[in-house]
């Protein structure tokens, strides 16, 4: 191939070309990164709660005006879980302190030995007298759910007296506490260490359960749930697995039956699992859509500059093109050549890319905590831009090839 | 002569339109990009409180559970204070006005009977807290402070709470439900709405989320009981909310206002001090060093602007000047076809400056086009964004500062792109180009 010619010509004008691989440049760094934060960034938001089938699922917040005293909350929590069983199309009811993804909730901080300074780990604080595994669809991956028979009765007020003696733990909180053992069942979790030791032992692990502020990280994932029916507690949450298809109609119908049955003025606030996880994850996706949209702004203006420059040089160059083809060059020889000079352009352009993108890389880890870029990326964009090149450069080199030699020769 | 130069900028814009059109598109895209991030990120990390921001000051003591070696520095791992220490650093007195708050939700009955139960975000600080931030009143005023003392049930409203609760008529001196309770509404606010919310960054509904809904003194809260939004416990405490009171939790926002900005040195020693008491009384058991933070550094501490937004601005600087250097390919062509224009008026003895400001005018038309189009496109990106949350929306605004440096941004930007492409067209040896003809 004429690579020198093309050369040659090419460094008699250096300015057009240096601008354009300037542009390729530019744009493959940004590009390169922005996809790069946006893959990161949609695998964080499609992380798994735990929860099966999200869609249908929503919980009910339930806060009286007149709560009453430990029996009398007690047996409305009791009586409020029945009406909504007894709700047309609902397949499941559980009571929960907090809900995975909600933003509000509590963490415990826990301890493996009874006498401990540092916790082993923060996590999240959720218990229920009804099976969340059953409602929620949580895997067990080993021992057992728990039983009725373990739910302890208990009064915040009174900080938390009698205490379950059984608890089941997420995988990841697991291995974060006994990393290595072979099975944790039996295992013994203080939530509180010295005098008022509070201990229960783990007799099951389920495989995931986000905490309500879902972090990013193992830490989002470490989570205990233990089987208790508390009074005076911070929130009473009524969470409700509808049939499919069926949630929006059940939603109305609890709210309407449990505003039927409370005995005295109450609040409620009925919220989907899916608004939730909306909410957790809208920065998240704006900022996604808002990288997609530059990203494709910069390889449109891009292909517009490689455009723009390759008319101006077949324009520029019509008479040459002209005398070539008059002196016998074919078609397919003019097209080679802008193709050919477009790609070493791009080739340069993409050389400098790689250099811009590593350095913008280490200017964004260092100073926004960003991750560092893969090769992989670099490998891509090199790719999408030789294509970029040569489908913006197709155009005007098409046009080129056309020239009629007879016609570009005779004129000015 | 500038005014002619304008009018042929002007009237050259028709010549070769797609060209033209593209340079301004890309201009405006590019404008409209950079102005619209930059425009978030200029509210997010704005001062709420300029005219008083350094005599503000937030102080932080760590309550963390003791560490063993006594050697080990602790690094505060909090953003809020204990009781028992909020209590002292009030009855301590220091500065010129002091304030402790929290925030919580509290059920409303509203008298009106077609109106339900709702629940409601509100906030309960000390007296001193309307005075220290300049809290703009509708009607009545703050509550006493034989209130605070009292723990007297009064309440102060949000403006869109009490239209909603009492319609557009004054409330004060009215009565009102509140977690089952009589308040008597002691004054309504202003749309009050300091961006961010510096005085209540977490808990609640963030720096950028709603306004508080209504106030009630720090005392009525704490006579009644309220839970507060948002606690953190590293040690035992005792249960109940006797138990929280006497605990090492913390979940009090506390803040000084000193007369001047050298009071700083002054509270510190006064917080070493109080600290230091403590230690003797076996509290406090970390060595952690106590902090102060004026407001721009509370902002800061707290990481109100995100790292997103911080990356979000530089990458539309990025596409600015990828979108700058399209530009100056295209004015390269666009000039390059007017060589022999250029040819004629240097024969006829115009000077190289002469066609060098022709050009820069023209470019400068380009730019204000571009300029004019990518601010619209940025109005409109800015509404896009609000349309995403209520966060968002309080953000998405631009202010007349933002406006004129959008503007500046996109001519400066046209200007620069203009340099190399008329430098090059100043280039034209007229004997050449005419001899060509």
């Amino acid at each position: 191939m004429e690579i020198r010619p093309i050369l040659s010509a090419l460094l008699r004008s250096k300015t057009g070309a240096i601008l354009v691989a300037l542009q390729v440049a530019i744009s493959f760094a940004i590009l390169s990164n922005a996809l790069h934060t946006v893959h990161i960034r949609q695998a964080v938001a499609a992380r798994p709660s735990g929860l099966e089938d999200e869609s249908s699922l929503f919980y009910i917040q339930v806060r009286h005006l007149k709560p009453g005293g430990h029996n009398e909350q007690l047996a409305a929590q009791k009586s409020e879980a029945a009406t909504l069983r007894a709700v047309g199309g609902v397949t499941s009811v559980a009571f929960t302190n907090q809900m995975p993804m909600s933003g509000r909730g509590s963490t415990y901080s826990l301890a493996i030995k009874p006498i401990q300074y540092n916790q082993s780990a923060g996590a999240a604080f959720y218990f229920s007298p009804d099976s969340l595994v059953g409602t929620w669809g949580l895997k067990l991956v080993e021992g057992r759910d728990l039983r009725p028979g373990d739910v302890v009765e208990t009064d915040a007020n009174l900080g938390f007296e009698a205490f379950p003696t059984s608890v089941l733990v997420t995988r990841a909180l697991a291995e974060k506490l006994w990393s290595g053992v072979p099975s944790v069942i039996g295992r013994t979790l203080y939530y509180r260490t010295g005098a008022h030791v509070t201990a229960p032992q783990v007799v099951g692990v389920i495989e995931r359960l986000q905490s309500s502020s879902a972090e990013v990280g193992a830490q989002g994932e470490y989570a205990t749930i233990l089987p208790m029916r508390l009074s005076n507690g911070s929130s009473t949450i009524f969470t409700v697995r509808a049939e499919k298809g069926q949630r929006e109609r059940v939603m109305q119908e609890a709210e309407a039956a449990l505003r039927r049955s409370a005995a005295g003025a109450v609040i409620l606030r009925v919220t989907t699992v899916d608004d939730d996880r909306k909410d957790r994850y809208r920065a998240d996706n704006a900022l996604s859509w808002m990288l997609i949209a530059v990203s494709a702004l910069l390889l449109l203006i891009t292909a517009s500059g490689i455009v723009g420059m390759a008319s101006l040089w077949v324009t520029q160059r019509r008479k040459q093109i002209g005398v070539r083809r008059a002196l016998g060059a074919r078609r397919i020889d003019i097209l080679r050549y802008f193709v050919t000079e477009n790609i070493m352009i791009t080739s340069a352009g993409v050389i400098a890319g790689v250099l811009l993108a590593i350095a913008l890389n280490e200017l964004l880890v260092s100073q926004l905590e960003m991750a560092r870029l893969p090769l992989g990326y670099l490998g891509a964009g090199a790719g999408v831009f030789w294509a970029l090149g040569i489908v913006a450069v197709y155009g005007p080199a098409w046009r080129a090839a056309s020239t009629s030699p007879a016609l570009a020769t005779r004129s000015a | 002569m500038f005014s002619y130069y304008f009018l042929l900028g002007v009237r050259s814009l028709r010549r070769n339109p797609a060209l033209t059109a593209l340079m301004v598109l890309t201009l405006a895209i590019g404008v409209a990009a950079s102005v619209a991030t930059l425009t978030i990120l200029h509210v997010m990390s704005g001062d709420p409180i300029p005219h008083k921001s350094e005599r503000l000051f937030v102080p932080l003591i760590d309550n963390g559970t003791p560490i063993p070696d006594k050697a080990a520095v602790a690094e505060i791992g909090d953003d809020k204070m204990s009781y028992i220490d909020a209590a002292n650093l009030l009855k301590g007195g220091h500065g010129e006005r002091r304030s402790a708050l929290y925030g919580f939700s509290a059920p409303i009955e509203p008298a009106r009977k077609d109106l339900p139960a709702m629940a409601a975000q509100g906030i309960a600080p000390t007296r001193d807290f309307f005075a220290m931030l300049d809290v703009p009143f509708r009607y009545g005023q703050a509550w006493s402070e034989a209130d605070d003392k009292a723990g007297a049930d009064v309440v102060v409203l949000s403006r869109a709470l009490s239209e909603k609760l009492f319609g557009s008529v004054n409330p004060v001196g009215r009565r009102l439900r509140l977690m089952g309770f009589d308040y008597q509404v002691a004054g309504v606010l202003q749309s009050w709405r300091p961006v961010p919310k510096f005085y209540r960054l977490s808990g609640g509904s963030g720096a950028f989320g709603q306004e508080d809904e209504f106030m009630i003194p720090f005392s009525s809260a704490i006579r009644h009981e309220t839970a507060p939004k948002g606690m953190k416990c590293l040690t035992d405490r005792e249960p109940g909310f006797q138990g929280q009171l006497g605990s090492e939790c913390t979940w009090i926002y506390f803040m000084f206002e000193t007369r001047s900005g050298a009071g700083r040195a002054e509270l510190q020693d006064y917080l070493d001090n109080y600290a230091a008491d403590q230690r003797q009384l076996g509290r406090l058991e970390r060595h952690a060093k106590n902090e102060l933070f004026d407001v721009m550094q509370w902002l800061e501490f707290q990481k109100v602007v995100g790292n997103d937004n911080r990356l979000a601005t530089w990458l539309a600087f990025g596409f600015l000047l990828l979108c700058l250097v399209n530009t100056i390919g295209l004015l390269l062509a666009k000039f390059s076809v007017r060589a022999s224009e250029v040819g004629i008026r240097r024969a006829l003895g115009a000077s190289r400056r002469e066609i060098f400001q022709q050009f820069l005018t023209e470019t400068a038309v380009v730019g204000l086009v571009g300029g004019g189009l990518g601010l619209s496109l940025a109005f409109g990106a800015l509404g896009l964004i609000a349309m995403q949350s209520e966060q968002l929306s309080v953000v998405a605004h631009m202010d007349w500062q933002m406006l004129g440096a959008a503007f500046a941004l996109s001519l400066l930007a046209a200007l620069l792109a203009g340099i190399l492409p008329t430098w090059r067209a100043c280039q034209v040896t007229p004997a050449i180009q005419l001899k060509s003809q």
